[in-house]
């Protein structure tokens, strides 16, 4: 391996990755905002195949004309469920060819390699996240992304990404007439709902919490190799899986 | 305490624009008709081929919403409903090679489906019934459909509040799936009123507002651009798509 010191700058993502990033970021802000507006219609989520309080998770009352969900978080701002499907049955489209050629080009260019957490990164995870609670003075030697990045990436491409489209595709009633053992996985079409939702906010956690790394970890730094894609090493910066 | 705000600011004021933004977009209509180009692709990724999962009695739900534009009240209507639907008679014309008109009396001799299926309104929710009623493949063998022929219109006796009929359209592939029937009995009882009595319409494989109720009248057609605002249906006239199986 080459040896590569602070201060040197590294091409580390190809154009079709950074491309296919911040459009997925417009796509995933379309997809949150039109996909509340679809909830407006229906606030309420059953553990059930069919409509049931019995099974009631999660229910916003409203009265009136009032909407569970506030206009400022929706697309359109007003009620209006035909656009607001309109909205997530194109971006939907967006998101999924975006998050495909981003795992390509990823793969290709060996970011992927990088990001995904291996058996060997299990025993460094408590150690990583003793060190974020300061009871750790060193974090444990790792690659490019720390054992509780990998985590989270791995968490994120592995397990969300694939189980809020399976989700999304399972509330189609002329997909589930195709396949029905995928609306049947997840419970039935009410509980698919539950799942879509729950997958929904736990990508909003990893967005929240990616954000706040790269504001607080060398914002220019990553915002410039995100949009042309040099990285600039910083002193704790390794490089390799 | 500097940098945490800065995080905070930046993350809600991006949250903040984007409904703003997506509204302004909404109204533009080239954006908008671009939104819409992924429903051919859905159709035809899709299609409605498939067969609706069949349900057991046991799954049947104890109370189906009534979630339509409101029973027809007008003077006709009332009549067939004291009339018990005795004078109700079905007429199927447009591009057929036969005229057809049906007293309930012989559709009801044609029932040959029964059905507990899965109703899934586009807002949300679903609920499990049972259904019987003729396949509309058995009317369409009937009044045999001209070459010209394209979509099956349902013409409703229901309004809304500014007296636009409800209507809704299928293409003949959709109209002859095995599954879609011109159903008079929900949950072994004739259908009542607020169900859409006499007869509806209901199709399992697509969302429910193609599931029309109180059918007054069938129209074979090869366009229905000149139908109302021409989406071939009252909600797809407002906006929602035509393909409504996702």
């Amino acid at each position: 391996m080459v040896e590569m010191k602070a201060g040197e700058r590294i091409y580390r993502y190809a154009v079709a990755t950074r491309l296919s990033h911040w459009l997925w970021v417009i796509a995933f802000a379309a997809m949150v905002s039109s996909g509340l507006q679809i909830f407006n219609a229906a606030p309420f989520l059953d553990a059930s195949d069919t409509t049931s309080p019995a099974h009631r998770v999660f229910e916003i009352h409203t009265t009136g004309d009032e909407t569970a969900i506030p206009g400022w978080l929706t697309i359109p701002s007003y009620r209006d469920l035909a656009d607001g499907r309109r909205w997530h049955l194109f971006f939907a489209w967006v998101m999924i060819i975006c998050g495909a050629t981003w795992v390509a080009s990823s793969a290709i260019k060996g970011n992927l390699r990088d990001m995904v957490l291996r058996p060997s990164d299990l025993p460094k995870l408590w150690p990583m996240q003793a060190y974020y609670f300061k009871l750790r003075k060193e974090p444990p030697p790792h690659g490019v992304y720390n054992p509780l990045q990998k985590a989270a990436y791995t968490t994120v491409l592995f397990v969300l990404a694939p189980l809020i489209v399976l989700t999304g595709l399972a509330l189609s009633p002329g997909i589930d007439a195709i396949a029905h053992p995928l609306t049947w996985i997840f419970g039935g079409r009410q509980f698919a709902r539950l799942w879509h939702f729950v997958a929904m906010l736990l990508l909003i956690g990893f967005f929240l919490v990616h954000t706040f790394q790269v504001l607080t970890q060398g914002f220019f730094n990553q915002m410039n190799a995100m949009i042309t894609g040099w990285y600039r090493l910083g002193k704790n910066d390794e490089v390799g899986p | 305490m500097k940098r945490r705000l800065f995080v905070a600011t930046s993350i809600s004021s991006a949250l903040a624009a984007c409904s703003p933004i997506g509204t302004a977009l909404n109204d533009n209509a080239a954006f908008h008709n671009l939104l819409g180009s992924t429903q051919a692709l859905n159709h035809a990724l899709i299609g409605t081929h498939g067969l609706a999962k069949e349900y057991q009695e046991r799954d049947i739900s104890p109370d189906f919403p009534i979630d339509s534009l409101p029973t027809p009240d007008d003077a006709n209507y009332a009549g067939l409903v004291r009339d018990g639907f005795r004078d109700y008679k079905l007429v199927v014309d447009g591009a057929v090679k036969r005229r057809g008109v049906f007293p309930i009396a012989m559709l009801e001799r044609l029932c040959n489906e029964t059905q507990i299926t899965r109703h899934d309104c586009v807002e949300g929710w679903s609920v499990i019934a049972k259904w019987s009623g003729v396949r509309l493949s058995t009317i369409l063998d009937l009044v045999e459909p001209r070459a010209d022929a394209r979509y099956v219109v349902f013409h409703c006796m229901d309004k809304d509040d500014q007296g636009t009929p409800y209507y809704e359209s299928l293409d003949l592939h959709q109209a002859r799936h095995p599954q879609t029937i011109l159903a008079m009995r929900m949950n072994d009882s004739p259908i009542s009123p607020d169900h859409g009595a006499p007869v509806r319409l209901k199709v399992p494989t697509q969302l429910g507002y193609k599931s029309a109720k109180w059918i007054g009248r069938i129209e074979v057609v090869g366009s229905f651009a000149n139908l109302y605002s021409g989406g071939g249906g009252y909600w797809e006239d407002q906006g929602y798509e035509w393909y409504a199986g996702i």
